[in-house]
């Protein structure tokens, strides 16, 4: 059982990383200039990417840095942070399925970092799923 | 202890995360100069940037490129903007709309010269487009082909086979089909932007787009009409 939350503790910062991995390129403007290296990135340059002038990677950044707190609260036996996980999760994978809806048919260019967003948090609902299932 | 042990995991990840990305945002590079070389410059030696941002920051010797280049807007203007474009690329196809606006809104006071830099091995077609539009700069329809293009890159930008579709533009804006054709495969295109694109590497170039004023490059977050706006009006008052 506690195996699951240090997976997802782990799992967490990686998507962590990965957000403000995206924060930081998109308040940049690095990748969101056309290079010869990295190619474009037409889906941080679109006007999905900033909600109400916050960038979206960084509130999926402060979303996964709750997500790991709650997984390090439920292992030292916070158990109401497991609930709060696992609303958390569910809400987030809601939010990826719109923005892959989103790259896939209408701005029709995909971003890796926010695939690797979209894999972390299918990954999260699979572990909060099968920690309710054990509990039950 | 472990009362206070998570908190304490929570708080270190957290100093981790806000302190990388504070690192990471302040080492950004410091934006280049141009050096006098400078095409716009050198037409106009009495108007060359302020000397006051050139002291600023360190200067970067840029080869010339494309001789003459294309450029809106008269040649004493106070404000001079260069841009690094690729049709392809969407960013740029944003930044159409922008630089247009800010040439109808600054009009005399600004002048606009732009730089083919096609992303070949990012963009398929980056490079037939770029030789559409020095093709019809060839029979002084420059800009026209280059707005086609820009407005109308989702059009073309995913399709196989381009050249029919330039070719139509070409046709709509009143090109000599015959000479457009020859042109497009011909030695002074390819010239011409191989001559853009050095200038471009010489400056430092990697991405598009890369707006360069009075010989200072303007950081890509400055680029939105309303920044640029504000960025070019105080230029002018520095003058």
């Amino acid at each position: 059982m506690k195996k699951i939350y240090v997976v997802a503790a782990l799992l967490a910062l990686v998507g962590l990383a990965d957000a403000l991995y995206l924060t930081i390129e998109h308040l940049t403007g690095q990748s969101v200039r056309c290079t010869i290296i990295s190619g474009c990135s037409a889906v941080l340059a679109s006007q999905y990417a900033v909600i109400a002038g916050i960038p979206l990677a960084a509130i999926g950044a402060a979303a996964y840095f709750m997500v790991f707190s709650l997984a390090i609260l439920t292992l030292f036996n916070y158990q109401w942070a497991g609930k709060v996980m696992r609303a958390m999760v569910i809400t987030m994978f809601a939010i990826s399925v719109w923005l892959m809806y989103l790259q896939a048919f209408v701005i029709r260019e995909f971003c890796q970092y926010c695939l690797l967003s979209a894999l972390i948090t299918t990954a999260l609902l699979v572990l909060v799923l099968i920690s309710r299932g054990l509990r039950a | 202890m472990k009362r206070i042990l998570p908190f304490i995991i929570i708080l270190v990840v957290l100093g981790v995360a806000l302190g990388s990305a504070w690192y990471l945002t302040r080492t950004i590079p410091a934006t280049p100069t141009l050096g006098s070389q400078s095409p716009s410059s050198s037409q106009s030696p009495a108007s060359q940037g302020s000397p006051v941002a050139q002291q600023q920051t360190p200067v970067v010797q840029g080869v010339p490129g494309a001789d003459p280049p294309y450029v809106l807007g008269p040649a004493d203007a106070p404000v001079k903007l260069e841009e690094f474009g690729d049709y392809e690329c969407p960013p740029c196809g944003m930044f159409h709309p922008i630089l247009k606006q800010m040439h109808e809104e600054f009009g005399d006071k600004l002048q606009i010269t732009f730089r083919e830099f096609p992303l070949v091995p990012t963009h398929q077609h980056a490079l037939a487009a770029a030789s559409a539009a020095e093709a019809a700069g060839l029979q002084g329809k420059f800009w026209p082909m280059h707005d086609m293009l820009y407005e109308h890159q989702d059009d073309w930008k995913k399709e196989f086979d381009v050249r029919p579709i330039f070719e139509s533009y070409a046709k709509q804006i009143g090109l000599d089909i015959d000479r457009y054709n020859r042109d497009m495969n011909g030695e002074l295109v390819a010239q011409r932007i191989f001559a853009d694109g050095k200038r471009g590497h010489s400056l430092g170039v990697k991405g598009t787009p890369t707006v360069f004023m009075n010989g200072r490059e303007v950081p890509f977050e400055n680029l939105p009409a309303d920044k640029l706006r504000v960025v070019i009006q105080n230029e002018l008052r520095g003058k």
